[in-house]
């Protein structure tokens, strides 16, 4: 569950604003819808590593739960790195507030809801997803109820908390429901926008390229170097802290024999 | 391979699937959240099953 969150979490607060609502007389909607998703000021910073740590850390203090806290930013950090595919890409970085993108599909959130699905399954992002829905098809064993047992429900206190209040049944439908949510979404959303009304196919690159897509400048020489160093910076305290663990792993090894 | 049971309940959420599709092309905030889903899939893969077995 706070593997799903996590990955809900970028855009949960703010997606709604970005495509606009319309309630009695009022239309509400961002002046810039972009700027409002992905960029600052405005809700961007969801879209970054960062977030992704501070509300992992407030679940590890808050809840007492690593299961939660890793969980979550596991979830959170896929959804932002994933979103750099994009034409905007996202500010993974922040408070640098460089969009990493590689524009490999459209992002066209401001054109408005129905738009947005018609060109986002029309092009390589839609592929993208078809390739996750294929991978998890063929990890059709994690579904069972049989490694719901045994592996998914042992391992974080939540589920028996909540299996105190809903038969295991229940927990086992809401465990499917994101991979059937998911690959639905992804089918009925397909069959409106080829089936319904036609819209058609672009997976070329930063494609489908009939619709008006956002784009963020093109990242500089001195920005991948930047990017570079952060990445090589984590890459080297990653590294540090596994040969430190398997120092300690080692000693306690030793200690015990 | 699945087993015949696993199969049996993976047939069951196809047919789920299928009506969830269909609604959801005909009227696409259907599709909009996830609780929705939830929600659905609550109903028709256990509240209407068990309905049924209380029944007959």
């Amino acid at each position: 569950m706070p593997l799903l969150l996590g990955s809900y979490a970028p855009d949960m607060m703010s997606k709604w604003f970005v495509y606009g609502i319309h309630i009695g007389g009022w239309d509400l909607k961002a002046s810039d819808p972009v700027q409002f998703h992905r960029g600052w000021p405005g809700l961007g910073f969801t879209h970054s590593l960062l977030y992704g740590v501070v509300i992992a850390l407030l679940f590890w203090r808050v809840l007492g739960s690593k299961t939660w806290a890793v969980s979550f930013l596991i979830g959170e950090w896929a959804h932002a790195i994933t979103d750099t595919g994009d034409t905007v890409g996202t500010m993974l970085f922040f408070p640098w507030t460089v969009h990493i993108h590689f524009g490999a599909w459209a992002y066209a959130g401001q054109t408005g809801r129905m738009t947005d699905a018609a060109a986002y399954f029309s092009g390589p992002g839609a592929v993208w997803d078809l390739v996750w829905i294929v991978f998890g098809i063929f990890s059709w064993r994690v579904l069972t109820r049989s490694y719901f047992e045994q592996h998914v429900f042992t391992a974080d206190a939540f589920w028996g908390r909540a299996n105190r209040v809903v038969p295991i049944a229940v927990l086992l439908i809401a465990y499917r429901a994101a991979f059937f949510y998911g690959t639905c979404r992804w089918i009925a959303w397909s069959l409106w926008a080829h089936v319904v009304h036609h819209y058609p196919y672009d997976i070329s690159w930063g494609g489908p390229h009939w619709v008006n897509a956002a784009h963020s400048p093109p990242l500089t020489w001195p920005q991948l170097l930047g990017i570079g160093a952060i990445i090589g910076a984590g890459l080297a305290i990653v590294f540090t802290s596994r040969l430190e663990f398997g120092k300690k792993s080692w000693a306690a090894i030793r200690s015990k024999t | 391979m699945p087993s015949k049971r696993q199969l049996t309940v993976a047939a069951g959420y196809v047919a789920a699937a299928a009506v969830y599709i269909a609604v959801g092309v005909w009227f696409t905030d259907f599709l909009l959240s996830f609780f929705v889903a939830l929600a659905y899939l609550l109903l028709v893969v256990w509240l209407v099953p068990a309905g049924v077995r209380r029944i007959f």
